[in-house]
């Protein structure tokens, strides 16, 4: 029997191009607004779990020694972009065990300190030795995907236009200006099909959530939050030879879990966070997701099923490619907006009556694996 | 009573010594790579322990010259000018990431490729009679 677990709190920065902070700078103000919004004490915390992958040493306690939150256990936490979703894992599953009742979860990431470019992959692995970036690692996918689909480059075009309309009305997204297919499709190319437009921005960025134990928020009086109903962490397998990039087998086995965890399927979800760092992959998990079992992907997307109004609305936020994706901040700011818009402070973007979210995010830039990490959660409102 | 045994000592392994993926091989130059003796697994690259079946006797092969492009993308960014790569599914099912030569026809997944090597620089481009 595990407890329940859920956030009582969040709070996050605008994400962007922030060049005069540090990664200090960037977290600390979310953090004093999660605990001070959750009622939450110092003395409260249990465990602060941090989750950033270009941080540095001690990234964790560089942050919370400036609110001198010191002597419980920080855990730093690196999974590439599903570093911040794995260091709420980490989180609900001590609080589940019931080994604590408050964990205070950082994301953050800052991209700019590298001056531009593709992100840095491990220059240990042997296809970073030969020349393989995040965006082409996308782009084969998308390249395959349209060879066997009927999906077309105006599909990938009309995911980062649905995007940036969901981000237009979002204060904490980087773009939130509206684009139409054209200007996608007219972008300067980055890897083929693909273009600026269809890519996440390089930037930076910070988000916090407080979760407890039900013993706790009953103490603490939360007033509104969500209970995590499933948190689900996969890893990679390796594929010495043929692996099919438009079916990820991660990200279908980690919905597999999540929704046999929460005991719902698809159809219940209000919201879905997804992890749309290059428009293709939007597509590509309508499938792993099982959004699919009554239209295709493309046809989702373009009779708007996945946005305001439709079944699901998929990345309400404006997703990676409108929010942003500094690195190990965008699990914990994926959370973030399930909690405001299960709580309902979504503002303009509020789904009405919104219930289920789920959350995914993966890690990927690793040869032979598909990604090499997926993080999984569901949320319910409570 | 205490039982003393004398615990293994693990070995490093020197993989940094043995970057690239082209070796020579009799039948002449070739993409490197690893064949369980155990099991048969086959693997790209100098390795040392079987992913399959973790077995440490395995041994150097040339891979197959020819294959079938599974996917493939025309690269504008992190180098100068346009390169194409893609990943190549060699004959033994073994995949490698690889750059592509272009010719008249242009590139689609599922065409039959080839390697080719030019002083130390090798790629894969449309096979003879695609």
């Amino acid at each position: 029997m595990t407890d329940s677990a859920f956030a009582v709190s969040a709070a996050m920065i605008p994400f962007g191009k922030h060049r005069s902070s540090s990664y200090v700078g960037l977290a600390v103000s979310p953090l004093i607004d999660a605990l001070r919004t959750a009622g939450v004490q110092k003395s409260d915390v249990d465990a602060v779990y941090v989750g950033h992958s270009y941080g540095g040493m001690m990234t964790g306690q560089r942050i919370t020694k400036e609110i001198g939150l010191g002597t419980v256990p920080t855990v730093n936490v690196d999974n590439a972009c599903s570093s911040g979703a794995t260091a709420i894992h980490e989180a609900y599953t001590a609080i589940a065990q019931g080994l604590i009742d408050v964990a205070v979860v950082i994301g953050v990431e800052k991209l700019t300190q590298f001056g531009g470019g593709t992100l840095p992959l491990s220059p240990e692995d042997r296809e970073v030795k030969q020349g393989i970036v995040m965006p082409a690692v996308y782009a084969m996918r998308a390249t395959r995907y349209l060879y066997e689909t009927d999906a077309t480059v105006e599909d990938l075009a009309l995911v980062s236009v649905k995007a940036r309309r969901h981000g237009a009305l979002n204060p904490f997204a980087q773009f939130r200006q509206e684009v139409t297919v054209e200007q996608v499709l007219a972008a300067r190319p980055v890897a083929d099909p693909l273009t600026l437009l269809m890519c996440c921005p390089t930037g930076d960025g910070a988000a916090v959530v407080v979760l407890a134990s039900e013993r706790a928020r009953n103490r603490l009086g939360s007033p509104r939050g969500m209970r995590v109903a499933a948190s689900v962490l996969h890893s990679g397998q390796v594929e010495e030879g043929f692996r099919d990039m438009t079916k990820p087998e991660i990200s279908y086995q980690s919905a597999r879990d999540a929704y046999a965890q929460a005991g719902i399927g698809p159809d219940d979800l209000d919201m879905i966070e997804l992890h749309d760092a290059f428009s293709i992959a939007e597509l590509v998990y309508y499938d792993a997701f099982g959004l699919t079992e009554k239209q295709s992907a493309v046809s989702l997307l373009r009779e708007g099923r996945t946005t305001f109004g439709g079944d699901v609305v998929v990345n309400p936020s404006g997703g990676l490619l409108a929010k942003g994706h500094p690195v190990g901040a965008s699990g914990v700011a994926q959370v973030a907006e399930a909690f405001w818009q299960l709580s309902g402070q979504a503002g303009a973007r509020q789904i009405e009556d919104a219930r289920w979210a789920m959350t995914h995010v993966t890690g990927g830039g690793t040869a032979g694996l598909d990604h090499g990490a997926c993080t999984i959660h569901i949320f319910e409102a409570a | 009573m205490t039982v003393h045994t004398e615990a293994p000592v693990s070995a490093t392994i020197a993989d940094l010594e043995s970057d690239g993926l082209l070796g020579t091989f009799p039948q002449g130059r070739r993409l490197v790579g690893t064949v369980c003796d155990h099991c048969g697994q086959s693997m790209i690259g100098t390795r040392i322990v079987c992913s399959r079946c973790v077995g440490r006797e395995v041994s150097r092969v040339a891979l197959p010259t020819t294959g079938t492009l599974y996917s493939f993308t025309r690269l504008h960014v992190g180098g100068e000018g346009v390169r194409v790569i893609g990943y190549v599914d060699l004959d033994g099912d073994v995949r490698t990431l690889a750059d592509l030569r272009e010719g008249g026809t242009p590139l689609r997944p599922d065409t039959r490729v080839e390697l080719g090597v030019e002083g130390d620089d090798w790629f894969f481009a449309a096979a003879a009679g695609e």
